[in-house]
């Protein structure tokens, strides 16, 4: 009962693992698994996990299983190597019941708060699009499409988008904020900050409040001086002449 | 009647959860109310010996949830304070001996008899967190004004929100009010500008504290000692039973030119 889709051959990219997608979602990182048998995910997440194992680090993850039907020791197991590789799971999405049964069964949710799903855990529609992939976005949406999150990002958050990412409350110590584009933080800035991940040397970060314990443009690293503190005043970071440097903000007329 | 189940949590450890649990239960007992406290610390079990119960535990919560005892059963009732109970967690098993929906179970059966079930969760956040915050109506966040326990408490404070457990609220724990003063140590405003949750209690530094845990005594008990500590643990109780009630004046008696140079540390 394979879905129609997704059998693996328009994948372009070598490296880029067919079956295993990861991409920044809203509630963290969303994997989403291809079709294939079980023996095959499993060992094709675990080198998934293991390669990009620092750089998914304190993510929430979400897995996306399709609609195959796991049974519970499946998902145990899958949870197993997820702790494993120092990750947490939260939340499994699953279209088959069986699965979203087994899910609760291990107390991982089933669906995310406020999402496209209905309280059953079902995907909708929309939320489930496994064959987009992270390939059409990664070189064309840089300046195209942005992410507003109306809220503060506590710490252990981690939101990841390749666009840009405007964030409308605090971005406290031990968050990390990693944008392909610009980051724009409406409210004070205290955690970490990665603009032009993709390797965007113009990529700005403007925080109404810039104290962060880090700041990032493209390959830049930056840790602001201590009398940084003190000033509660809007500033913009960008590179100029290779170097990361903070400006307070003037209006132009 | 149905009771209220109140998680005290804080991420990191020895900040002073089972304290506080052991206080604001015996607390609430003091004010007519029946409370049960539940220790979710399973391996590691503190709440007994703080409360003063060790020598009669029986059974205990893996007991309850495996069903080899009645929920009655493994209920033991402080002869102090005879609204005061406590499920005492196992010492021998681990955190994953309990699931989520065990402790959804177990609050459940308690709600009908009881006015607070008040538990006492794990440090980290890994299962034990999630056991105990699994069935919390309310969730209390303790931290210590350390940088290190405040951020932990701001990730707690995440994983709540992420569990649509509410805001949750803060309990500020062993403040010192001289060292706040002279501007070494984090003070209350500072501490709830990172954070920005309400606050419900500020615990002062205080001894007796210590002393009344090792006796297993909470100071809160009877309005024991009346220690300052012991009157804001009252007040926590108060609040969370939506009593409107004024903050302690913690402000230390202190000469002119102290207060004075506080003032310019201050800015």
């Amino acid at each position: 009962m394979g879905s129609p889709q997704a059998k693996g051959y328009w994948i372009v990219k070598a490296h880029n693992s067919p079956l295993v997608s990861i991409k920044g979602i809203r509630e963290g990182l969303l994997i989403t698994l291809g079709n294939c048998p079980y023996g095959e995910l499993i060992s094709e997440l675990t080198a998934e996990l293991d390669q990009k194992q620092a750089f998914l680090q304190g993510s929430k993850m979400v897995l996306q299983v399709g609609n195959r039907a796991l049974q519970r020791t499946q998902l145990s197991e899958i949870q197993t190597l997820f702790e494993q590789h120092e990750l947490t799971l939260w939340t499994i999405l699953a279209d088959h019941e069986r699965t979203r049964a087994a899910a609760r069964e291990l107390g991982l949710a089933t669906r995310l708060p406020g999402s496209q799903t209905d309280l059953e855990g079902k995907a909708l529609p929309s939320s489930s699009r496994p064959s987009s992939g992270p390939e059409s976005t990664s070189e064309t949406s840089i300046g195209q499409n942005g992410l507003i999150l109306k809220e503060t990002l506590r710490s252990g958050r981690s939101i990841y988008h390749d666009g840009h990412i405007i964030i409308i409350g605090d971005v406290n110590p031990g968050a990390e904020v990693i944008a392909g584009g610009d980051v724009i933080v409406w409210g004070r800035l205290r955690g970490l900050v990665h603009a032009g991940a993709l390797g965007d040397l113009s990529a700005v970060i403007c925080a109404l409040h810039l104290s962060p314990t880090q700041l990032r443009i493209a390959d830049q690293i930056a840790v602001p001086p201590d009398e940084y503190q003190r000033r509660a005043i809007p500033e913009q970071a960008f590179i100029r002449s290779g170097q990361i440097i903070a400006e307070p903000w003037q209006p132009r007329t | 009647m149905s009771a209220r189940v109140v998680t005290v949590t804080s991420g990191k450890g020895g900040v002073g959860k089972t304290t506080l649990t052991a206080n604001i239960a015996s607390a609430l007992a003091s004010m007519g109310k029946k409370v049960v406290a539940i220790d979710a610390d399973i391996g590691l079990r503190n709440l007994d010996v703080v409360m003063g119960l060790e020598n009669r535990i029986v059974y205990d919560l893996v007991d309850i949830v495996e069903g080899r005892c009645r929920l009655r059963q493994a209920m033991i009732r402080d002869k102090r304070q005879p609204n005061l109970h406590l499920i005492p967690a196992a010492q021998t098993r681990d955190k994953m001996a309990v699931s989520p929906s065990d402790m959804i179970l177990v609050c459940d059966q308690l709600r009908d008899e009881m006015d607070y079930i008040i538990i006492d969760s794990p440090a980290g956040i890994e299962r034990g967190f999630r056991n105990a915050i699994a069935p919390a109506d309310q969730v209390l966040v303790v931290t210590n004004p350390e940088i290190s326990a405040i951020r932990d408490a701001d990730r707690i404070i995440g994983l709540i929100e992420a569990e649509e457990k509410g805001p949750g609220r803060l309990i500020i724990n062993r403040i010192k009010p001289e060292m706040v003063a002279r501007g070494n140590m984090l003070s209350v405003e500072d501490i709830l500008d990172v954070l920005a949750v309400s606050l419900i209690g500020v615990i002062p530094e205080d001894e007796s504290i210590l002393i009344s845990t090792n006796q297993g005594l909470p100071v809160a008990m009877n309005g024991a000692n009346g220690s300052i500590a012991s009157q804001a643990f009252q007040n926590v109780a108060l609040r969370l039973d939506g009593k409107e009630v004024p903050f302690l004046d913690l402000t230390p008696q202190t000469g002119l030119l102290n207060r004075f140079r506080s003032w310019i540390d201050g800015r």
